[in-house]
């Protein structure tokens, strides 16, 4: 094997190396290793370990030539090892436990497989090449295995993880799924059967799927690539609608969290992928929705009326478009990364009058204010999450046809206009000030109304529930799914809303993943995980005349 | 396009099926029949006990304190309760509003939830207990003490929440007792830092004080995140109070510890912290400032609290390597075995061995239970509040966080 | 990023129209030298203050000013030669202030901290200077480099993730406890001077930030490498023809920029005696509108801007808040460093001494 390759695969040992060093000296393996996937046998710790291993071995297994490629897989995984094998000895020889706190002697344990230094570090590296292996193998090895193998493996993780959620939602049926339901969990975790019995059903079916898709494809009977992706799309979108009736309150909630994001986001995707003015206040339009509504329906003494909630909330629009525009209008000279700070201060200022004793009288300082009704529809309450939920549902699926047809008319274009230069724009015609402010407007309307729902949601509006985290969450997950588009919205808020819910116990290193996947989708994939369509014709046709792309300007994607 | 349509659509049917809602009526299960609901737990499974405290982040002591002591009284009934073993999901609510929402409804989801132990702050208990309620499982609170939770004006969805743990108005009061009658204060200034505990307790206090006499010459506020109180000390120097009242969290209140110290004016003005300066992180954040600093709390010296407190902690020692890290876990305790009593209590077995808890007659024996307890008697009123409320005040005596030990450092030096 | 095209089009003279937008604007002005002249009136006639008190507040708005000085000029110099808000700064304060937390805490369990102050604080700079160098430079080879060439967001998202990252790296590593930074003896002594208070340490701060400021604009006016990165910061392309390594320029900036970084987290923890790892945040947020207001780009900008606002943050809440009888004034501090900031953004974006950077595409 050649010079550079082996030294590739070993620069690619270690630098996997050193991330999995640094997860245990932040403390995410110590945590994940606490949650057992395999009752008895494999924790999350472990898991990750071995997979970051494989990762590497991944990445290093580029050779055409199988044997080489596995070699360097091998040895991409073994040089993954090697750097964690060094933090166990010095775990062991120096106290470091006085200066990071993570590396206690819990992680010495789990590092050294409960063997010892030396037993361990063997263990760890020898694990370490094994995975990389896997890894390379995965790569090289014909699609059929890959089809069967990846699939179970992810079958396994899925059902390991989200064991607690599992099974909560089986536990409402009894029967058939009952008796399934005993056989593959234990209290804690898989069983060893149940984990087999999941990657072989899994692996089954993957490589059921591919046999079916190659026969299809032969035939000339698959639908094309664009519309896979819209069935793919369509279904899933019908199953996470069905889902909470189905499976219970719990994950109603979550849904209608991410529901409500979505909205956010919609409403951001105005602001920041149409018009190109990015905003980072734009958690005090979602105050401002949740204050009014509350302010005008709340049984408390603060409140200014006691409406129904039906009134309400078009009321708590208005004022979120009203405070919107007012926001707007300081600003509309103000431009670029200026813009962001300018809306930061903005977003800042009203966070801090929202909680402050000067604002108290009306608008409860610190106390927040309480007891906000739920709202009725005739006879009924929608009082439980799953009816949350669908109001919810409902009302972002109003806002995302209101969205689509905005793009599609005069002043999306015309926001596009601004987007791309401010100045040609405005010598093409368009009025910037009239365009800014209804782009500030509307995008503050469906903060509004998402502020609206979280308010009943709650019941309660407490003055810490307006961080700027908030926006940095909108934003980002507008980044991630793709900027401009309403499905990337949607995909953007399940994974960084919905997924971090659901895997709440490793919520204190949910920021941490956070910033880690900006940087990583950044490098790999900025134009998002479902660019839209007109960013894709845009950069298709080549045009570098156009400066600002909000969003990639990479080369052209390959069309999937 | 069609896509969105099939939303709008999607939704807007499930929008007109829609007549869902939790359903808690009258049901007869086995040998119960309850009007609430009844609990079938079958032969074998757990006794499922949810917990929520805040279990991450700069209050973590507080809540991973009170779900240890849950742990402990687990264990110290054999981890069984009527042959069926006890199982506590603990979940982290963050301390904050949306956090009791998403676990009262992962808790409430879960139809094999007994009753539930928690929350640590009364933000999250808040929209908490009402879903818990609505599905008909009672909350016993640990440590959340807003006086609103067990105000006799209450509203019916917090009728099946219940505290261990005292109100702020009893602390409240006590603090201005203290201020006014042991060490004479004339005038007072107050300070919170916008959360609603510190907001509400000093409100409390300011009333009480008022009430007795005194003159509250001003109440103060800040941001917990604000490190520079110079201005806001000069501002207060310049007022000349006798006292000021602060009870914030940690990183603010050893700020202002440490820089009322170095403020000129302020020489001679007392300062008493709230519960929240009681732990050993804020020895760490205020350092050698913290050498005769008082924070009035609850009184845990032996002789207030319950007979079985000393064997607790040793308990705790053992199992955990450490003492008690925060303040509560007495109330956790006892309210672990309040609902465990309160259990045995009610459930009735069928010939089987299946476990049948009827959710009314829960509620309605926890409010009825009374029992000795670690943090002293045990004995609910109609709203809810079952634990004695027992004053003090304490001093710390040494900088070094390591010291940290409830009756040495620091040690109570009121009431006598 | 186009920098020869779109931003050199005529635009229509903003005098001219007499219109909602221009009155609002106004109005914004009027309002905020209401507030302020209102409420200095109000407190000078309440006259809670004593000249001692005021002179307090004005030696700490200097000491303060001073730190956010430091930070500033690290902003203001990624901004000059990268064009980008290197929205991360502030976590590599953080970063060097723990760093010298941990050097000066090992000296103070020896004693050597009290009994030798000198070499002792001058290792823990070094320390720290050290870290925050590192971490400065990893972030620009991870993180900003490869999108030197891209406009748009993505730099100012990545400088969120690396934010977000090296904050929540420095929570798992050390936990989210307040630490507490020693406070020997000597450090908190005082002059006393005509009757006013001088703390030893808010003189230390102030003079040592001064020398080090001194040192930076010297090493940017005077050394190769820094006429270079003033080249760069004026226009890149023209340096890159002149042979410049524009790499090797960048990378020098944010060292210089991150040692400013890991000094000022020793002074600020020297000061406020307290780090944990969400201390870099807010004063990075104000360092920012510092260096903004200063003129970003500019470096006497950026220092005076921190001084400036210092000051305002020190003296403005006893100044003007306190005056209109705004309960609990203390709380809305933040609200007057955020107005500040846009304020300049709005009406002076090129700050006191900057070009008119502010209009140009970001």
């Amino acid at each position: 094997m050649s010079n550079t390759a082996l030294r590739r695969s070993a620069a690619i040992g270690l630098a996997f190396g050193a991330g999995a060093v640094h997860l245990a000296v932040v403390g995410v393996i110590l945590m994940l290793h606490q949650r057992a996937i395999i009752v008895g046998s494999l924790t999350l710790g472990q898991a990750a370990l071995l997979l970051i291993a494989a990762g590497a071995g991944l990445m290093a297994a580029r050779s055409p030539n199988v044997g080489e490629g596995l070699l360097s897989g091998m040895l991409a995984g073994a040089a993954c090892g090697l750097p964690i094998a060094a933090l166990t000895m010095l775990i062991s020889l120096v106290p470091l436990r006085l200066i990071f706190i993570a590396l206690s002697p819990a992680l010495f344990d789990m590092l050294s497989f409960g063997q010892g230094l030396a037993a361990g570090m063997a263990i760890l590296i020898s694990s370490g090449a094994i995975a990389g292996l896997v890894g390379a193998g995965l790569r090289l090895r014909p699609p059929t295995l890959r089809r069967a193998v990846v699939p179970g493996i992810v079958a396994v993780l899925v059902f390991g993880v989200f064991q607690e959620l599992i099974q909560l939602m089986l536990q409402r049926y009894e029967g058939i799924v009952g008796e399934i339901r005993d056989f593959i969990y234990s209290w804690e975790g898989l069983t060893p059967e149940g984990a087999t019995a999941c990657f072989a059903v899994a692996a089954f079916w993957g490589a059921g799927w591919g046999f079916l898709r190659q026969a299809l494809d032969a035939r000339e009977l698959m639908p094309g690539p664009k519309h896979q992706r819209m069935l793919r799309a369509g279904l899933a979108l019908v199953a996470l609608a069905l889902l909470p009736a189905v499976a219970g309150s719990y994950i109603g909630q979550v849904l209608m969290l991410v529901g409500l994001y979505i909205l956010m986001g919609m409403g951001l995707n105005l602001e920041v992928g149409l018009a190109g003015l990015l905003d980072l206040g734009f958690v005090a339009f979602f105050a401002v929705g949740a204050y009014a509504t509350a302010l005008l329906t709340a049984d408390a003494p603060h409140a200014l009326a006691h409406l129904s909630y039906w009134a309400a909330m078009p009321v708590a629009v208005l004022l979120a478009i009203v405070v919107g525009v007012l926001f707007g209008l300081p600003v509309l000279g103000v431009r670029g990364d200026y813009l962001a700070v300018a809306t930061l201060g903005l977003g800042e200022i009203v966070r801090v009058i929202v909680m402050s004793d000067f604002a108290a009288p009306l608008l409860g300082g610190a106390q927040g204010i309480l007891q906000i009704p739920k709202p009725s529809l005739g006879a009924v309450t929608l009082g439980t999450p799953v009816a949350l939920f669908y109001l919810t549902l409902f009302c972002s699926g109003v806002a995302a046809l209101v969205a689509w047809r905005l793009e599609n008319s005069r002043l999306g274009r015309a926001w596009m206009a601004l987007r791309d230069d401010e100045d040609v724009a405005q010598a093409l015609g368009i009025n910037l000030i009239r365009c800014k402010l209804l782009a500030y407007g509307l995008g503050a309307a469906f903060a509004g109304l998402a502020g609206s729902i979280f308010a009943t949601m709650l019941s309660s509006v407490y003055p810490s529930s307006f961080q700027l985290l908030i926006s940095a969450n909108v934003l980002a997950l507008i980044i991630i799914g793709g900027m401009g588009s309403l499905p990337g919205v949607v995909i953007g808020s399940l994974a960084l809303i919905g997924l971090p819910e659901l895997l709440r116990e490793f919520g204190e290193y949910r920021y941490l993943f956070y910033g880690a996947v900006l940087i990583v989708m950044m490098r790999l994939r900025p134009e998002g995980l479902w660019p839209s369509e007109v960013r894709r014709r845009e950069l298709h046709a080549g045009d570098e005349t156009l400066a600002l792309a909000a969003g990639g300007n990479q080369l052209p994607a390959v069309q999937r | 396009m069609t896509k969105r349509f099939c939303r709008g659509l999607t939704g807007l049917l499930a929008t007109a099926l829609l007549t869902i809602s939790v359903a808690v009526a009258e049901q007869t299960l086995g040998p119960v029949t309850d009007e609430i609901g009844v609990i079938r737990i079958p032969k074998g499974a757990p006794i499922q006990i949810g917990g929520s405290w805040v279990l991450s982040g700069p209050d973590t002591a507080s809540g991973l304190d009170q779900k240890r002591a849950v742990e402990i009284a687990i264990k110290q009934l054999g981890g069984k309760l009527l042959d069926h073993p006890l199982k506590l999901n603990a979940e982290d609510d963050l301390c904050n509003a949306e956090g009791g929402q998403t676990v009262g409804t992962k808790l409430a989801s879960n139809p094999q939830t007994v009753i539930v132990l928690g929350s640590a702050c009364s933000s999250a208990a808040t929209p908490e207990a009402p879903i818990l309620w609505q599905a008909g499982i009672v909350d016993i609170c640990t440590s959340c003490t807003a006086p609103s939770l067990t105000a006799p004006n209450r509203k019916p969805e917090y009728a099946g929440f219940a505290r261990t743990v005292y109100s702020d108005i009893e602390q409240g009061k006590a603090d201005a007792t203290y201020a006014r009658e042991e060490i004479k204060a004339k005038s007072v200034v107050t300070i919170h830092d916008g959360s609603p505990y510190a907001q509400q307790l000093q409100q409390v206090m300011a009333d009480n004080f008022k009430a007795m006499g005194g003159a509250v010459l001003s109440q103060e506020a800040i941001a917990p995140t604000d490190v520079d109180m110079h201005p806001l000390l000069t501002r207060i120097a310049s007022e000349k109070p006798d006292l000021i009242y602060f009870p914030v969290f940690t990183a603010a209140g050893a700020q202002i510890l440490r820089q009322a110290k170095e403020t000129p004016g302020l020489e001679h003005t007392g300062l008493l912290g709230g519960g929240a300066l009681f732990s050993a992180d804020f020895i760490e954040a205020a350092g050698p400032a913290v050498i005769g600093f008082l924070v009035a709390y609850p009184d845990l010296s032996p002789e207030a609290m319950g007979k079985g407190y000393p064997d607790f902690v040793e308990e705790y020692k053992k199992a955990y390597g450490e003492a008690p890290i925060s303040g509560n876990h007495g109330n956790a305790y006892d309210a672990a075995i309040l609902a465990t009593k309160a259990i045995e209590q009610v459930a009735k077995s069928d010939a089987a061995g299946n476990l049948y808890i009827g959710k009314k007659a829960l509620r309605d024996t926890v409010f009825a239970t009374k029992f000795d307890g670690i943090s002293g008697p045990i004995a609910c009123d109609p709203y809810g509040e079952c634990g004695e409320f027992h004053p003090s005040v304490l001093e710390y005596t040494s900088a070094d966080p390591k010291t940290f030990a409830i009756g040495k450092n620091p040690k109570k030096i009121w009431p006598k | 990023m186009s920098l020869l095209a779109a931003a050199r089009l005529p635009r229509f003279p903003a005098a001219s129209r007499i219109d909602a937008v221009g009155i609002a604007l106004w109005g914004l002005r009027i309002a905020v030298v209401l507030v302020v002249v209102i409420g200095t009136i109000g407190s000078l006639i309440k006259a809670r203050y004593t000249g001692a008190q005021w002179f307090d507040l004005v030696m700490f708005g200097l000491t303060i000013g001073s730190i956010y000085a430091q930070i500033a000029l690290g902003y203001t110099m990624v901004y000059g030669v990268l064009r980008m808000i290197n929205f991360a700064h502030g976590e590599i304060v953080m970063s060097g202030a723990f760093a010298g937390y941990f050097v000066a805490t090992a000296f103070d369990h020896s004693g050597l901290l009290t009994q030798s102050p000198l070499p002792t604080m001058a290792a823990v700079v070094a320390v720290a200077v050290l870290t925050s160098t590192s971490i400065a430079l990893l972030a620009e080879r991870i993180a900003y480099r490869p999108f030197r060439r891209s406009g748009g967001l993505a730099p100012l998202i990545c400088a969120f993730g690396v934010s977000f990252f090296l904050q929540q790296t420095f929570r798992g590593m050390f936990g989210t406890a307040v630490r507490s930074y020693p406070d020997p003896l000597w450090q908190r002594a005082a002059f006393h001077i005509f009757g006013y208070t001088v703390p030893h340490l808010d003189v230390l701060v102030v003079g040592l930030a001064l020398l080090f400021m001194l040192a930076l604009y010297l090493i940017v006016q005077r050394t190769r490498m820094g006429t270079a990165m003033r080249a760069v910061a004026e226009d890149a392309e023209a340096a890159a023809l002149m042979g410049i390594d524009i790499n090797k320029i960048v990378v020098f900036t944010f060292a210089l920029g991150g040692a400013m970084a890991g000094i000022a987290g020793v002074f600020y923890s020297m000061v406020y005696k307290q780090v944990y790892f969400f201390m870099g945040f807010t004063p990075g947020l104000k360092a920012f509108g510092a260096a903004v207001l200063g003129g970003i780009g500019s470096i006497p900008g950026a220092m005076l801007g921190g001084f400036f606002l210092g000051m305002v943050e020190s003296v403005g809440p006893s100044l003007f808040l306190d005056g209109l009888g705004i309960p609990a004034p203390y709380q809305l501090r933040d609200l007057i460093a955020f107005t500040l900031l846009i304020m300049v953004l709005i009406f002076r974006p090129q700050g006191i001494f900057g070009e008119r950077m502010a209009k140009r595409r970001a």
